[in-house]
């Protein structure tokens, strides 16, 4: 009874076909915007925003993107931080080249278009190959990426190893003077970084419930009948790799722009793209909420089991040993849970809804 | 349902694997409107007669004319838009989505909307949702699917399946529907359903069908036209009652010692 569905009657179509049929839902997302937006920057510590929130946010864009590709429509991708990597640097080019008038989310956009028709190009094999086999394809996205930015100095300034990303790329017409805010600071930035995903969370949420989310669908599940059913399934893979690309491409311009502050090369090795992939399968493929939820335990977890390992056997032993010991007992408890509930978090998160939703009398 | 023209015609079609032999020369026309039943015993090239027609498999010669167009070369999605829909043997669903979207996706080659408006949600995108919603609810109830809308199809029992499958190739509105055995595995209530629901679809919106079945009461029943194959070749076409008399049809049923 802690949730319930009763006492809410649709009547239309447009009805059944919205966000939150469930008007507790409705409220409790307001009520958590409006949290985040109007408490978490009063009320955060720097450390707090610049070492979990924002990355949080920035990773969760490019889990998101990934989920759309490979949960959504079954394209198995390890190109993310590849293209994580074409996001950030076009961003920075695009914010340095250009004249006055240009601010940093429509860089990100463009960057993110870019990087969508990059992500077309590199997607163009699934034309004709699927699963495993796409997966090399897709890895010769990341190594083309880190091997592109390497051979031309021109996309990073001409600068050694990395560049520190420059204030004033956050001004925002001046809006910050006018309000007396630094848009460089933490809090503004998460702001940024919230609003940006928002946006694109709720994209992603439009896209998924309406024709083409339905042919992502159908193309994951059986694309010959897909195709028989008059789904153009190339198309829809290759606007999956764009729209997918384009979440990666501004989720690494997030990356760089309000966690890192600086820009290099490194920071998009392959094991980031890993790391990702483990985000969106633990989230919940195929489930936008999912990837947040996956970012979430990712990030999260390794820092909270070596925190709790150092607080119970500090003293006691070598910190490398607990902290090892935190990354296995880490290890061990994601193998439970994908062994428990193979649609991840998501998963999960909807089996409590429906227990929830007949507590206390579950018969 | 009178026949009229004919709306499918088949032309000497070979199809060939390697060096199987799956359809040698096969021609026949499907009139405009009819119930035409493909049967034959395993491995005669049913199948693969329904996939040449709707564009799965190219045939190495002949032609297929659909609606005065030769479509013998076009991709399945191309014969989709005119007017060409289909069921699967194995059941071709999306397994990952409810009943709900799986029959929406049938309505795919009706979205005029671009990614974009859906993505915003405004405008056309919107409205498009409920025009197909609404057709979608006609077919619903058409083949009584209302109780199991926003229920996953894995989780459904396998004659619903096959049921849902109907559903998703009717929204498409089509003029002329395939369905590649669409009564095995049922029991004898559900056969009559699907009967009932193949001959309602033939009558009420004028559809003309293409099945392949085994059982051979419900052939004889419903079909105006029987074409039966045998190892890739035609050996008898007709009324039910011409093929039942046939020799050889009843020598391909019966066996015959040679």
């Amino acid at each position: 009874m802690i949730y319930r569905e009763t006492g809410t009657f649709i009547t239309s179509y447009l009805e059944d076909r919205k966000l939150f049929p469930i008007p507790f839902d409705k409220w409790a997302m307001a009520v958590f915007m409006l949290f985040m937006v109007f408490v978490v920057p009063f009320i955060a510590s720097d450390y707090w925003l610049a070492a979990h929130l924002i990355p949080i946010l920035a990773y969760g864009t490019a889990a998101l993107g990934l989920n759309l590709l490979t949960g959504m429509t079954g394209q198995l991708s390890l190109g993310t931080a590849g293209f994580m990597c074409f996001g950030a640097f076009f961003t920075f080019n695009i914010m340095l080249r250009s004249p006055e008038w240009m601010n940093l989310p429509l860089a990100m956009m463009l960057a993110g278009s870019v990087t969508g028709v990059i992500g077309i190009i590199f997607g163009l094999p699934s034309i004709r190959i699927k699963g495993f086999y796409l997966l090399v394809s897709t890895l010769a996205a990341q190594y083309f990426a880190l091997w592109f930015f390497r051979s031309y100095p021109y996309f990073l300034n001409y600068a050694t190893a990395t560049v520190t990303l420059p204030d004033h790329h956050f001004d925002f017409y001046g809006i910050g003077d006018v309000f007396g805010v630094d848009m460089a600071s933490f809090e503004a930035k998460y702001l940024m970084s919230l609003g940006v995903v928002s946006a694109l969370a709720l994209f992603a949420k439009n896209l998924m419930r309406s024709a083409t989310g339905r042919n992502f669908m159908a193309v994951r599940d059986m694309d010959i009948a897909a195709s028989v059913i008059g789904i153009p399934v190339i198309r829809t893979k290759m606007l999956a790799f764009f729209v997918s690309c384009f979440y990666c491409g501004v989720g690494g311009a997030l990356f760089c722009y309000a966690y890192l502050q600086v820009l290099g090369i490194r920071t998009f090795e392959m094991n980031r793209s890993f790391e990702i992939l483990f985000m969106a399968i633990i989230g919940g493929l195929g489930s936008i909420a999912g990837s947040f939820y996956g970012t979430v335990l990712v990030y999260e977890f390794p820092i909270l089991f070596s925190w709790a390992g150092d607080y119970l056997f500090g003293g006691a032993f070598d910190t490398a040993v607990v902290d090892n010991v935190a990354k296995i007992t880490y290890g061990i408890l994601i193998i439970a849970l994908l062994i428990r509930e193979p649609g991840g978090l998501a998963a999960l998160w909807a089996t409590a809804k429906q227990k929830l939703r007949t507590w206390p009398f579950p018969h | 349902m009178a026949a009229g023209n004919p709306i499918l015609q088949i032309d000497n079609i070979t199809l060939a694997f390697g060096g199987v032999t799956a359809l040698n020369g096969i021609s026949f026309d499907v009139a405009e409107g009819e119930i035409c039943a493909v049967i034959g015993p395993n491995g005669a090239g049913k199948s693969s007669m329904l996939n040449v027609i709707n564009g799965v498999y190219v045939p190495q010669e002949g032609r297929v004319v659909f609606k005065g167009q030769d479509c013998t070369r076009m991709r399945p999605r191309q014969i989709a838009q005119l007017g060409m829909a289909r069921t699967f043997q194995n059941i071709g669903l999306f397994q990952g989505m409810t009943v709900l979207e799986n029959i929406l996706t049938g309505r795919c080659m009706k979205i005029r909307s671009t990614w974009l408006e859906q993505g915003l949600n405004i405008g056309r995108a919107r409205r498009e949702e409920v025009e197909n919603r609404r057709a979608v609810e006609e077919v619903i109830e058409f083949l009584h699917l209302q109780g199991i809308r926003k229920t996953p199809v894995g989780k459904l029992p396998y004659g619903l399946q096959k049921r849902v499958e109907l559903a998703r190739a009717l929204v498409a509105e089509p003029t002329m529907l395939l369905q590649d055995e669409p009564m095995t595995g049922m029991n004898l209530e559900e056969k009559k359903d699907m009967s009932c629901f193949a001959l309602e679809i033939n009558r009420e919106y004028g559809t003309t069908i293409v099945l392949i079945e085994h059982d051979m009461s419900v052939v004889m029943d419903i079909s105006d036209h029987v074409v039966v194959l045998d190892y890739g070749a035609k050996i008898g076409d007709g009324t039910p009652d011409e093929v039942k008399n046939n020799q050889d049809v009843i020598d391909a049923y019966l066996g015959v010692t040679h």
